[in-house]
């Protein structure tokens, strides 16, 4: 070796190290909010917010199966009890009454500023009479029983308007105080984790910590054979990650053993079979460091994605090795076919590059892995391959392959009439089918499997939560003015519930009423001598014993002086926990968010809404909203894939300089893509994001393809070796992303299926159109 | 020595020895008890009755008096409709308690099991009519008094969270017809909802 080539093998392993050493380092994410925008509304932002690390993100979803009732409500106390003693997790609720006791607590002890209904006309003498005769019919009832001995204490019944508007809400049914499934075969717990349900790692101990637990409580409760379900975005999270993981790994390797024994039969040397993977490891390397570099952490997507990267880097190596004759050396072969090995590479970079700028991160993410990959992998193979090659290497292609090949390739124009009705087809069908060709739905992003997908709805239906409703969501400066808008907000909402226009609601303002709100209510309380004279003037011809109600003078004159209550009071509770979830302060001020159940009229809703301040409030139907964000990401990525095609275009062109050579190279792409698109419509398969970014690698592999084949290429020399060559690049890559249509992950089976299937038709029809060539050549 | 007693019925029972005729006044002692008690209930598959229930109330000077219509059919249907002064009524169908009142206008579903001291006073009355000892005895120590024409039931709640309401409860009854339901509140009031059934 000369200096200049060790020099440049130094460096090649210097940097190599160096992207090693970044890679083992770098954190990895696998949360759906890497692929919404990073730059959205406020409204946007407080949702992507909210997916990250809202108290909905750190919420876990716990069953336990497989034994009797009894065990299973143990096991559900026991597991609660265990886990109630960690930090990891500031909330457990199986439905037991004792976690609850504080908030019962803080209801009773606070309810003269909790109760709406508390106004000064509420203890006049007329209003407290209208109160003690609502208690006395309350008493004939057969559940008085349950009144306990509150009647005294509070005769006008606010501790019951306090629960009233919390009751309706839904909750699992209980069997023997535990929560559990409706058919009673599955106790049910919900967990919230302190850790956001974006730090995978934080959630992946959680979820180890309750798995153990659960191990531990089984045998201590003679409940062998139980079962323990988790679920949760935290949960879908860490399994996603791991799935991929693992898919990535199994598939990476299966596909690599595929196209490691292809290669060895054409190489018959596993020297050369070593170096042709160089490029491919430099190339996911450098990408990976790249994205970590930029981005603070590498997203599971762009793993599984970049896994695929192998595609096309191992074509480079593989053109250089199979284009060397045995008369010449890889440096002279490389001279040759250096420039369309570049322009190849370019147009791929070209098409990724488009998404760099897309503002989203998640495709920002690919965009730079693939150009850093494809760069480091295409300068591997032009400046370091070529001196590692053994001396006088060449490849003895297939005795009858090559002259085989060209039989065929004369013969493929024939074929151009059907590829033509085909194209027509598609095209057709695409524009039929219209916007139904994609996949709007956020959960087709979701790259957990169906499965476990399946598995969550269970438990949400089992605890009766949803996931996805309509909520308000209600903006302020501060956390008082907050509360403000939400108690405006909420009399609207009280007003329209009246008529029937929704089922009901839930509001912050509810357990921590704004300060105004609050010394209204005081202020409403009489002081000690009117109240009793009130008292005493609403209770002549009663029933009532005298002195019943000297309690209720103290406490309301207690509340009156008593210091507000504020969100600290709340701290520990499990009401604290609620107005966590539906109060939060994010970069731009303060949310609250007000659920909404069951609306009858959205129409009259939002007529009903209509005299709030709008830019301080919107109604969200969180499902609708995430699906038109996720439609919005679609629409912008395809933007910025037509874009990248069109760059490809303009670039071919002026590499070229000639329209004719331009169309030779992009038109059997052009039809591969639409083809690819209409097969996978014709399967049933409904096309996202991930399809979409799988027909930019068709586009990537596929130029190499119609470059060599291109008639122009001054590569070319030989046209049967570059027919092979060609050929093997193409089984190669067929292979390797075939295998990974089998993976579980829907995101890898997407891109596998997608790739494959486009990567062959790109060759087969850059063959068919590429066959008027010879005759063409002979024109000129 | 009641223990025995249940025995020693419950081998008479099954050797057929005990044929319970509703007008045999002078039956042996020993031949009567709980099992033939819960035996002779549960033969009965429907039954309507009037009511009058008077409510003693710490807080008020006067008992409570309301009234209305009790009807049971067998094995998990109880309907208690009260018609004055106020009507609302309380139906339980097996573990689902629903309580109407048209004057407030309001309709609750609860569950049973979710409320354990309504659903052990639920079944004072559902599990004596029905003639079902082992839901009995899940909820209170049972005790027995008297004989065929004249007996009075003693339940004991077991549970604490039942027993914070409801300290005693007592059922008198003559043959398979109960005549008084009175039940002893631990926070001091009272109930006694006397019963006159409807001849059919």
């Amino acid at each position: 070796m000369k200096s200049p080539a060790r020099m440049r093998v130094g460096i090649w392993l210097g940097c190599v190290l160096a992207c090693a050493i970044i890679v083992a380092r770098s954190q990895y994410a696998a949360d759906l909010a890497a692929f919404l925008p990073s730059s959205p509304s406020p409204t946007q932002r407080f949702l992507v917010d909210e997916l990250r690390e809202g108290a909905v993100s750190r919420l876990i979803l716990i069953g336990i199966e497989g034994r009797t009732q009894e065990e299973l409500g143990a096991l559900s106390r026991a597991l609660a009890g265990r886990l109630e003693k960690n930090e990891r997790f500031s909330y457990v609720v199986n439905g037991a009454q004792e976690g609850l006791r504080g908030d019962g607590e803080y209801l009773l002890r606070n309810r003269y500023v909790l109760s709406p209904a508390v106004t000064p006309e509420r203890f006049s003498a007329a209003g407290i009479r209208r109160a003690l005769e609502q208690q006395l019919d309350l008493l004939s009832s057969p559940t008085s029983m349950l009144m306990g001995d509150l009647l005294p204490r509070d005769p006008t019944g606010e501790m019951l308007q306090v629960i009233g508007r919390m009751q309706g809400q839904g909750g699992p049914d209980k069997r023997g105080g535990i929560w559990f499934s409706a058919d009673g075969t599955r106790a049910l717990l919900v967990v919230q984790t302190r850790a956001a349900g974006f730090d995978i790692d934080a959630q992946e101990q959680a979820l180890a910590q309750i798995r153990a637990s659960f191990e531990a409580a089984v045998p201590e409760q003679h409940a062998a054979g139980a079962r323990l379900i988790v679920t949760g975005p935290g949960v879908f999270a860490v399994e996603s990650r791991a799935g991929i993981k693992r898919d990535a790994r199994r598939f990476s390797l299966l596909g690599t053993l595929l196209v490691s024994a292809i290669l060895l039969f054409v190489y018959r040397s596993l020297r050369v079979l070593a170096l042709t993977l160089v490029p491919v490891a430099s190339g996911a390397l450098a990408g990976i460091a790249a994205v970590s570099l930029v981005f603070g952490s590498v997203h599971g997507m762009t793993l599984g994605f970049g896994a695929t990267l192998i595609g096309e880097a191992v074509d480079y190596a593989i053109y250089l090795f199979t284009n060397t004759a045995p008369d010449s050396t890889p440096k002279t072969t490389l001279q040759r076919i250096w420039p369309t090995l570049r322009l190849g590479m370019a147009t791929s970079a070209f098409g990724f590059g488009a998404m760099l700028f897309s503002g989203f991160p998640g495709l920002s993410q690919l965009g730079l892995f693939s150009i850093a990959g494809l760069f480091v992998a295409v300068s591997v193979t032009r400046w370091v391959l070529p001196e590692l090659v053994p001396q006088g290497y060449h490849v003895r292609t297939a005795a009858g392959l090559g002259p085989a090949l060209m039989r065929w390739l004369s013969r493929a124009h024939r074929l151009r009439i059907p590829l033509l009705v085909l194209v027509v087809a598609a095209v057709a069908w695409l524009a039929a089918r219209g916007s139904t060709v994609w996949d709007d739905d956020l959960s087709s992003l979701n790259p957990a499997p169906l499965r476990m997908q399946q598995v969550d709805q269970q438990l949400r239906a089992d605890l009766g939560v949803s996931d996805v409703g309509s909520v308000i969501v209600v903006r302020g400066d501060s956390e008082q003015a907050v509360l403000e808008s939400a108690e405006r907000v909420g009399a609207t909402l009280t007003a329209l519930q009246a008529e029937g226009v929704l089922a009901g609601f839930d509001s912050p303002a509810f357990y921590l009423p704004s300060a105004g709100a609050q010394r209204a209510r005081q202020q409403a309380i009489p002081d000690a001598a009117t109240l009793t004279r009130n008292l005493a003037a609403a209770t002549d011809g009663l029933p009532f014993r005298a002195g019943t109600f000297t309690a209720f003078v103290e406490e309301t004159q207690a509340a009156k002086r008593r210091a507000l209550v504020t969100s600290q009071d709340l701290a520990g509770t499990g009401l604290g926990l609620k107005l966590q979830a539906m109060i939060a302060q994010r970069q731009d001020g303060w949310f609250a968010m007000l659920p909404l159940r069951e609306i009858s009229d959205k129409r009259l809703l939002e007529a009903g809404l209509s005299k709030h301040d709008r830019s301080q409030m919107v109604l969200l139907d969180m499902k609708r909203e995430l699906d038109e964000l996720y439609r919005g990401y679609r629409l912008r990525a395809l933007g910025f894939a037509v874009l990248g095609a069109v760059m490809i275009v303009v670039m071919l062109m002026l590499t070229l300089r000639s329209a004719t050579r331009s169309w030779d190279v992009v038109a059997p792409l052009a039809a591969a893509v639409l083809v690819t698109a209409g097969i996978l419509l014709a399967t049933g398969t409904r096309l996202n994001i991930f399809h979409l970014v799988s027909l930019l690698l068709v586009v990537g592999v596929g130029s190499n393809y119609t470059l060599f084949f291109e008639r122009g290429n001054p590569g070319a020399a030989d046209p049967q070796r570059t027919a092979t060559s060609v050929l093997f690049c193409n089984l190669s890559t067929v292979a390797g992303f075939g295998v990974l249509g089998f993976a579980a992950t829907p995101l890898l089976s997407a891109i596998g299926t997608t790739v494959a299937t486009g990567a062959f038709l790109s060759l087969l029809f850059a063959a068919i159109l590429k066959a008027r060539s010879p005759q063409g050549a002979d024109d000129h | 020595m009641r223990g025995r007693n249940d025995v020693l019925a419950a081998l008479f029972l099954a050797l057929g020895v005990s044929s319970v005729s509703p007008a045999g006044p002078a039956e042996p002692a020993a031949q009567w008890g709980i099992e033939t008690l819960m035996q002779q209930l549960s033969e009965v598959s429907h039954a309507q009755a009037r009511f009058v229930e008077r409510k003693y109330l710490k807080v008020l000077k006067a008992p409570l008096e309301l009234s209305g219509t009790l009807t049971y059919t067998r094995p998990g249907r109880l309907e208690k409709r009260t018609l004055k002064p106020k009507p609302e009524t309380l139906t339980v169908m097996d573990d689902e308690l629903t309580l109407e009142n048209p004057g407030r206008n309001e309709r609750r579903v609860l569950k049973l099991h979710d409320y354990p001291a309504l659903w052990g006073f639920v079944e004072s009355i559902r599990a004596t009519l029905g003639g079902d000892i082992k839901v009995l005895e899940r909820f209170y120590r049972v005790e027995l008094e008297g004989g065929p024409a004249k007996w009075r039931l003693y339940l004991a709640p077991r549970e604490p969270s039942m027993n914070e309401v409801i300290s005693l409860i007592r059922i008198d009854g003559r043959q398979s017809h109960i005549d008084t339901i009175e039940v002893q509140e631990t926070r001091g009031d009272r109930s006694v909802m006397k019963i006159v059934e409807d001849v059919p």
